[in-house]
């Protein structure tokens, strides 16, 4: 599904390099389940940001989806990307303007679906993920578990094939956590979606079917599970 | 996807309702400022353009080519006459002779009443109304004024004088002269056309109302006595000029053949000359459209400044946003929906406004100008998409190139947001247009103020002005003497108009018997041996005239002396002639200068003498405790004297502040128009120093941790906006200086241009920033350190 090769992302600081990723190379396959793990500025979201094209390497070559994401334009790269990837935040990043139902459909309105395409679909996801309550509230009137349920659901809307998550339950309680998780393994078994998530949690960790630990930037260890 | 942006545009108006607001107020002020200037300037542009054939009418003027030149819209009496006659360049020519403040009389059975015309009445040629386009309502247009003894009137002043009677068949008397009979009645005349007389009568009595010799008199003109051509399509403009060459060489000899010239002016350019009779000069139509351009800018500045630094508010729906797959393009269109919402809420706000303020700007003009409703809407769609594009394009870039992965970290700083420079520049370029305008009012201020304080040579308080539509000799001295036994009348004086007027006579002057007329003219100032005393004027050489009917003796000023190299005691005894040597007398007396014009124009030669023909006022000093009761005796004593005029007075220093009526009405723009641009610069000023208190937050909690009080924080605020003030005054001054610098060009008599306006300009704008930012930085230095630490 994709690859990284010898990727390093580095910010020059009084001409010395500061390196936040150092040489990295790591291939993903469809299906897999990867949790990323490490200590702090261990390069974790940096490696995911690339991954999600959210970021550019300073180096390195990037293929996604057999493109070479590193020739493209940025056009081409947002495209790739509303094809493919949904994120999903520590912090939700819920639209606070907007309410549940307008926040699940924003992508959808970015991906130029018709209007009652778009309601179709986000009626379908509101059921699935049983919110179809909530349409109408907006994010301070949800629990924290309910607002990343809500942002999962608009990672999924446009049925993206790569499913990034930068500490999904790091904001959440144990139970609201383990819920998450399960709906992740869920949806990795039966929809093959790919999900590569960042976590500090050995326990959450052990969901994914690889755990990748960073230190200082280098794959300090993979294993698969 | 447009009803989304509308939506999200809506909540976000909603949430930030300080923002919103004073978005809205300073974008209103603006687009108000644009569409009143806007409607003045076309209201100007609009003069005479009415008219069938616009482009081939021309009137004729007169140049004088002597030491100086000179011009009059007025022209020799035969020359329309002679270029109808002699030429056939123009398919029509009509003269229009008219007069001022006209009296009508009407009887009806026992009952007499009287009119005064302040827009006067016009002898009229009948081709006048084939060359301008004023339709008539009732009348037969093909002999309408051809015979004497005709008049027709507009039909408010038909209404005026017959209320809903038919006018036509009654008949009017002008000035207890001539009667007329109403044989049309035109269409009331537009607002936009600078020929303002309401009553028309037929030029065949001219010579029964005048006297006979301005028929043929090509040796002078009156101001009031206009031609009107409509040339042939085939006629060119030189064929015209050489024609008017011709007439002069057959009409005049000697000095007088390069002195005189006639000239052709097109329609267009009546309204906007204001060497002749213009009345709105193009220069000032300009600074009026820099200034609405200039607060225009100033509100889409303000906007940009606000928007760019709540921009930092909308980071993490921004970054959402990117992250959820949006294109920079569609942020930026979604800003655009924006600020086009709220551009729609200003706009509105500012018709409403504007409707608001129409009337009071005409009544400031005394102007009638009305909203031309097709054009105002192109306008207002103009300006919305301009000030839609000037104020949202900005913010809308800067919002669509944020890095998402930063703006949802809320790690951007202000250098992501167009950076904290760039705010600065935008408010500097506020303060500088408000420091000039503030300037400008300020030099106007002082400069009205020098002329209505300083010493004008003569006394203007206290003085009444009495007209006189008779010269009978017996009536004048019974009058004189009444006059001067009412209780509180200190002295009185006969003249034609006081020491200062717009109404004057200029004529040749020969000194000495010399071999030719000097090449400049002299004012004439008709007036009796009361003059000096009652005006309180000084004589600096010789003594008064004695007490006489016609001219004997005359006295000059110093400016008279001075052009003839001269020394005042050089001239006593010495034979001045005026009006083409037609009077003749020693001079006897020399007065000090006194401002004879307004302060825009220079002081002329001036000579006093007695002539009881042309006395037209009687000007009475009076103890101004008694005013009432005297002014109430002058009435009484003038009817019994004129019992068929009708009585009307004016205070000397009033008459003499016309002079300053533009000047005033400038005034009062500029000192609008500054407080305006203040106003939209405090909002701007304010949305900074929010952006800053925002952004310091976290250093002004560390900097009271670390133990700095209040003083200290607000020295920050202060530090800040100081700086820019001093950056936008060294701009401004200068460009301030400049402006102010050509304006008092216009006036011959002139205040310099110290430092102590710049200093006045630059402490108002500080006290007004300090008052501004101050409630903000309070709010900031004194919030909570724990609070704004916590957060971090």
């Amino acid at each position: 599904m994709l690859s990284l090769q010898h990727i390093s992302k580095y910010y020059q600081v009084s001409g010395l390099k500061n390196f936040v990723l150092n040489d990295l190379s790591l291939e993903i396959d469809e299906g897999e389940f990867v949790s990323i793990m490490g200590p702090s500025g261990s390069g974790k979201s940096s490696l995911l940001n690339i991954i999600g094209m959210l970021d550019e390497p300073s180096e390195g070559y990037h293929y996604f989806a057999g493109q070479a994401v590193h020739q493209l334009k940025e056009k081409q790269r947002s495209a790739l990307y509303k094809q493919y990837v949904g994120f999903v935040f520590q912090a939700y990043h819920l639209i606070d303007e907007l309410t549940v139902y307008e926040n699940i459909e924003t992508p959808l309105i970015y991906q130029d679906f018709k209007g009652s395409e778009r309601k179709a679909m986000v009626a379908d996801i509101l059921d699935r993920f049983n919110i179809v309550g909530k349409k109408d509230l907006f994010p301070a009137q949800l629990s924290g578990g309910q607002q990343q349920l809500v942002g999962i659901a608009r990672a999924l809307i446009a049925k993206p094939k790569l499913l990034l998550a930068d500490e999904p339950t790091g904001n959440l309680n144990s139970k609201q956590g383990e819920e998450i998780m399960e709906l992740f393994r869920k949806l990795n078994k039966e929809d093959g979606v790919t999900i590569i998530q960042v976590t500090h949690s050995e326990k959450n960790a052990e969901y994914g079917s690889r755990i990748i630990n960073l230190l200082d930037g280098k794959i300090e260890s993979s294993k698969q599970l | 996807m447009i009803k989304n942006y509308i939506k999200i545009a809506w909540r976000n108006l909603k949430r930030n309702k300080a923002y919103a607001f004073i978005s809205v107020v300073g974008l209103a002020l603006g687009i108000t400022c644009g569409i009143l200037i806007f409607t003045l300037i076309t209201y100007h542009l609009s003069f005479d353009n009415f008219h069938k054939t616009p482009d081939r009418v021309y009137r004729l003027y007169t140049e004088w080519h002597d030491e100086s030149v000179g011009r009059s819209q007025g022209v020799p009496q035969p020359l329309g006459k002679t270029f109808r006659n002699d030429f056939a360049l123009a398919e029509q020519t009509a003269r229009a002779i008219s007069f001022h403040d006209n009296l009508i009389t009407i009887t009806q059975g026992n009952q007499v009443k009287k009119f005064n015309e302040e827009d006067g009445v016009a002898f009229t040629e009948a081709g006048y109304f084939d060359i301008l386009n004023f339709p008539l309502l009732k009348g037969d247009k093909k002999t309408i004024l051809v015979k004497p003894g005709e008049a027709i009137l507009t039909e408010k002043t038909a209404r005026k004088y017959f209320g809903d009677a038919d006018p036509i068949g009654k008949v009017i008397r002008l000035d207890n002269k001539v009667n007329f009979t109403i044989t049309g009645v035109l269409k009331d005349l537009p607002a936009n056309t600078d020929r303002k007389q309401q009553v028309y009568v037929s030029y065949g009595n001219m010579n029964e109302y005048t006297n006979k010799e301005r028929e043929d008199n090509w040796g002078g003109v009156f101001s009031g006595s206009e031609v009107f051509t409509l040339l042939k399509p085939s006629t060119t403009l030189a064929s015209a000029n050489e024609a008017m060459a011709l007439i002069v060489k057959k009409h005049y000899t000697g000095r007088d053949l390069k002195v005189w010239k006639f000239k052709l002016q097109p329609l267009s350019d009546i309204h906007f000359n204001s060497d002749l009779d213009g009345y709105a000069d193009k220069k000032y139509l300009w600074a009026l459209f820099f200034i609405g351009l200039f607060l225009i800018i100033t509100a889409c500045v303000n906007f940009v400044n606000l928007a760019t630094a709540q921009a930092l508010n909308r980071a993490k729906e921004i970054g959402v946003r990117k992250v959820l797959g949006s294109l920079p393009r569609q942020l930026f269109w979604q800003f655009i929906a924006e600020t086009t919402l709220i551009t729609l809420v200003a706009v509105i706000v500012a018709v409403a406004l504007s409707f608001i303020a129409l009337p009071v700007i005409n009544n400031l003009f005394h102007s009638q100008m009305a909203f031309e409703l097709s054009q105002l809407a192109v306008f207002i769609v103009l300006i919305s998409i301009l000030v839609v594009f000037l104020s949202g394009s900005y913010p809308g870039l800067v919002l669509a190139r944020f890095q998402p992965i930063l703006a949802l970290k809320s790690k951007l700083s202000q250098e992501h947001v167009g950076g904290f420079s760039l705010r600065r520049i935008l408010v500097v370029t506020q303060f500088s247009i408000s420091q000039v305008l503030i300037i400008g009012a300020i030099i106007i201020v002082s400069q009205l103020h020098y002329s209505q304080t300083a010493d004008l040579g003569f006394n203007k308080d206290a003085v009444v002005l009495l007209p006189i539509p008779q010269n009978d000799k017996a009536k004048l001295s019974t009058l004189h003497n009444r006059i001067n036994e009412v209780q509180g009348v200190e002295k009185s004086s006969y003249c034609y108009r006081p020491p200062a007027s717009q109404s004057n006579n200029s004529t040749d002057v020969r000194f000495n018997h010399r071999a030719e007329d000097e090449h400049w003219g002299i004012n004439t100032k008709p007036g009796d041996e009361n003059f000096l005393s009652t005006f309180g004027m000084k004589l600096v050489a010789g003594r008064n005239f004695f007490p006489a009917d016609t001219t004997r003796e005359f006295l000059v000023n110093e400016t008279f002396v001075k052009k003839l190299n001269l020394k005042p005691q050089d001239v006593i005894g010495k034979m001045l002639s005026v009006n083409g040597r037609s009077t003749t007398a020693p001079i006897v007396g020399v007065v000090k200068d006194f401002y004879n014009y307004s302060f825009h124009t220079e002081i002329s030669a001036v000579c006093i003498m007695p002539d009881y023909r042309s006395y037209s006022t009687l000007a009475v000093k009076i103890n101004m405790r008694n005013a009432k009761t005297s002014l109430a005796a002058f009435e009484k004593i003038w009817n019994e004297t004129f019992p068929e005029e009708l009585y009307s007075y004016q205070f000397l220093d009033d008459s003499v502040g016309k002079f300053y009526e533009m000047d005033n009405i400038q005034l009062k723009l500029v000192e609008a128009f500054a407080g305006i641009a203040i106003l939209i610069g405090c909002l701007g000023l304010y949305g900074l120093v929010s952006f800053m208190a925002v952004r310091k937050t976290k250093e002004i909690g560390v900097r009271k941790v670390l133990g700095a009080n209040t003083q200290h924080i607000l020295w920050l605020f202060g530090k800040e906006f100081t700086y820019l003030l001093l950056i936008a005054f060294v701009i401004a001054a200068p460009l301030a200086w400049w402006v102010m610098h050509n304006y008092l060009q216009d006036f011959k008599y002139r205040i310099t241009i110290g430092p102590g306006i710049f200093l006045a300009s630059i402490l108002s704008t500080f006290i007004i920033a300090s008052i501004t930012v101050g409630y903000r930085s309070i709010m900031a230095a004194t919030a909570n350190p724990v609070k704004s630490l916590r957060s971090e």
